[in-house]
């Protein structure tokens, strides 16, 4: 048995590029939809991972895929926003906990996301250096941003305007780095975090200025009678929040009235999950509430459906490649006539002879095995990190 | 025999890596549940000197309350450092005032979940202060700020539905001590209320007599006692100014009160100042903060007893 082995195997090594090419092909067609699977696999893992740790979510009616992909990743341009005072409202049900979203603007490039103190205990993020947001003005700032943007604690980070060409809008707002947040291979890495009210200061909603009423404010008055001070345009409004400004920041109006993009909702149970899902299915509601799952889990199946069709055009293609392998094999036979005929004469029997030709068969079907497992682990083991850089990019 | 050791060896090698690309289908998981509280006394932070009294009152060895402004500072305009807005992020609960007091909590990151706003049920009897001066810019128009009166536990009936809010939360927090917190709360609300029946008991003999107030600090005493007081700005350790003093002239014209209640002793001139205009001067302590001495029920007799000569004219 090993002799004919051995010989099959000389056979292979002699014929190196004709045995390369046919392990070549046929490791490919056993890889393809194997590791495709693997790559769908892991993928779905990780678009669904955040969503998974994410029970519910209520926004604005509208797109649930726009809602779950800006809330989770941060990624849409121009978010739909809603009352803050929909927190309340789902807090006080006494169903559930609700973390505030605001994430309308940016800063070279990267999210600012306005929220609760509450949302870096649910996504388990802790500082790595510097301290948590302590007040107005403040900022953490994701690892990846903070490394990009050459970021620490005690630095600053500046707001971009909302349009370059909106010369009335809102004034850029330099916030105070306040920590650096430890890796999490999520999209938190890439975001600055701020207290929701910052994140209202940024649109405008809230403000500090000089204290009218006093004498060294009087360029800035434009007219005064005994119960209201008017201010006129030179009113110095500050863009920068500090220790000696902060307690003259204020908004003006009723909190809950003021825009988020999303809240993340956290039920006590699954009963109160469900009863707040129903509280959500009237169409006269401007809201809408959703299971991020769901959501992704839709937008899964329709790739599922696509990687059926490439594993289906796959497999037809394996199909072509093994009948040319079998094309191949059939005609070395006949062009290797005279050395079995060769074989023969010298004493090797007709058993002999085609376990010769059944083991170069074996050999090549076997290392293409192996070199596709070993392709597969591979991806099983470096796939991850390559699909979460794909869907940062 | 060692190379079919190594064919066999080879066969389950190449078996095992295949099968590693089949797997079964992701599963999905629920979030898990939110982590129960310990049970280890209860960590409460609070924003003035009345609630830390409260809570200790009703809470006792169950609680641990924390108080962490200065002394010699006012609460209602005092503001934390980072580490002091961090340590009030660490608490069980955070008690507030209500009423806008403390406007540090406004521009301070606080666990919004665990904010307790002990005037919450009582929010249609806060009393709107009119007359602040407003400011306007831009299209919004006139506002102000502090537009509300916020030493409400100086009435004690309000104070004890402060007291009602903490007792209620901190027996949501640790129902198994729920007894021990009623306990609590009868005793304090016990106490309150003997305060509040002698001070309704003075005033009914002294309602009529017109009472002046050094600092707009005492609406809630005023409308509780049904007092005639009227306020004007004086600081204890500040000598007013002439435009103070003609302005209180004017003020008496209308208002002739014979009594001023300071927030604490006022300087000597000032009193004696006073004292010439016809007004005498006596101590009713807010008592916002800690008091150097006793504590706030002490404190609150001491005003009572204060209070007395202003409202029999013994």
């Amino acid at each position: 048995m090993i002799r004919t082995l051995y010989l099959g195997w000389r056979y292979l090594v002699y014929h190196r590029l004709k045995t390369s090419i046919l392990v070549t092909s046929i490791t490919l067609i056993l890889f393809l939809p194997v590791g495709l699977r693997v790559i769908v696999d892991q993928s779905s893992k990780q678009l669904t991972a955040r969503a998974v740790s994410t029970p519910l979510m209520v926004g604005s009616k509208g797109s649930p895929l726009e809602l779950v992909l800006s809330t989770l990743y941060f990624r849409s341009e121009i978010p739909e926003t809603m009352d803050y005072g929909e927190a309340a409202q789902v807090a006080d049900s006494g169903l559930a906990r609700a973390i505030p979203i605001y994430a309308k603007f940016r800063a070279r490039g990267r999210p600012i996301v306005g929220t609760s103190i509450e949302y870096f205990a649910f996504r388990g993020l802790r500082i790595a250096t510097g301290r948590q947001l302590a007040r107005l003005g403040e900022c953490v700032v994701g690892s990846r941003a903070a490394e990009a943007m050459g970021l620490e604690p005690g630095g600053h980070v500046v707001s971009s305007p909302e349009s370059v060409f909106d010369l009335a809008g809102v004034y850029p707002l330099k916030m105070n780095v306040a920590g650096v947040l430890e890796y999490s291979d999520t999209a938190d890495d890439d975001a600055i975090f701020v207290d929701i009210k910052t994140a209202w200061v940024i649109a405008g909603l809230g403000h500090g200025h000089q204290d009218v009423s006093r004498p060294e404010a009087a360029g800035a008055v434009l007219s005064r009678d005994d119960e209201n001070v008017t201010a006129n345009a030179s009113v110095v409004q500050y863009t920068e929040i500090t220790d000696e400004n902060r307690d003259s920041f204020h908004f003006h109006g009723d909190l809950s009235g003021f825009p988020i993009t999303a809240l993340v909702v956290v039920p006590l149970d699954h009963k109160s999950s469900a009863i707040l899902q129903g509280r959500y299915e009237s169409e006269e509601l401007s809201t809408q509430i959703v299971r991020p799952i769901t959501v992704m889990d839709e937008l899964l199946d329709t790739i599922l459906t696509v990687q059926s069709f490439v594993v289906a055009g796959a497999v037809i293609v394996g199909l072509a490649t093994l009948a040319s392998a079998a094309l191949v094999f059939m005609l070395s036979l006949r062009l290797r006539r005279r050395e079995i005929e060769t074989l023969f004469k010298i004493g090797g029997s007709r058993l002999a002879i085609g376990t010769v030709m059944v083991s170069e068969i074996a050999v090549v079907l076997l290392s293409s095995v192996v070199l596709a497992g070993l392709l597969t682990l591979v991806t099983r083991e470096f796939g991850s990190a390559a699909i979460r850089a794909l869907i940062r990019m | 025999m060692g190379t079919r050791r190594c064919m066999v060896g080879f066969s389950l090698l190449a078996t095992l890596l295949v099968s590693s690309g089949c797997s079964g289908p992701a599963t999905t998981e629920v979030a898990p549940p939110p982590t129960p509280a310990g049970d280890g006394a209860l960590s409460v932070y609070v924003v003035d000197y009345p609630l830390d009294y409260f809570a200790k009152r009703i809470g006792g060895d169950r609680v641990a309350v924390s108080f962490p402004a200065p002394a010699d500072e006012d609460p209602a305009f005092w503001s934390p450092d980072a580490e002091t807005v961090l340590a009030y992020q660490g608490a069980d609960l955070i008690l507030l005032n209500g009423a806008g007091y403390a406007k540090w909590v406004e521009v301070a990151t606080l666990p919004k979940s665990r904010l307790v706003d002990t005037s919450a049920a009582f929010g249609d009897r806060l009393i709107r202060v009119d007359s602040t001066l407003t400011h306007s810019h831009g299209p919004e128009g006139e506002h102000s700020h502090g537009e509300t009166a916020f030493t409400v536990w100086l009435d004690l009936g309000l104070a004890v539905e402060q007291a009602r809010a903490i007792k209620e939360v901190l027996a949501a927090a640790r129902p198994e001590h729920a007894a021990d917190f009623e306990d609590g709360f009868s005793s304090l609300e016990r106490d309150l209320l003997a305060v509040d029946t002698e001070l309704a008991g003075l005033a009914a003999e002294g309602r009529a007599r017109p009472v002046l107030g050094s600092h707009p600090v005492y609406q809630y005493l005023a409308r509780r006692y049904e007092l005639d007081l009227a306020s004007v700005h004086f600081e204890p350790d500040e000598f007013p100014d002439e435009a103070a003093w003609s302005g209180l002239e004017a003020l008496l014209n209308e208002h002739p009160a014979a009594w001023m209640l300071w927030e604490g002793e006022p300087l000597a001139e000032t009193a004696s100042r006073l004292r010439d205009a016809g007004v005498e001067s006596v101590v009713f302590d807010p008592c916002g903060n800690r008091p150097p001495e006793g504590d706030f029920l002490t404190v609150m007799r001491a005003n009572v007893d204060n209070l007395r000569p202003v409202l029999t004219g013994e």
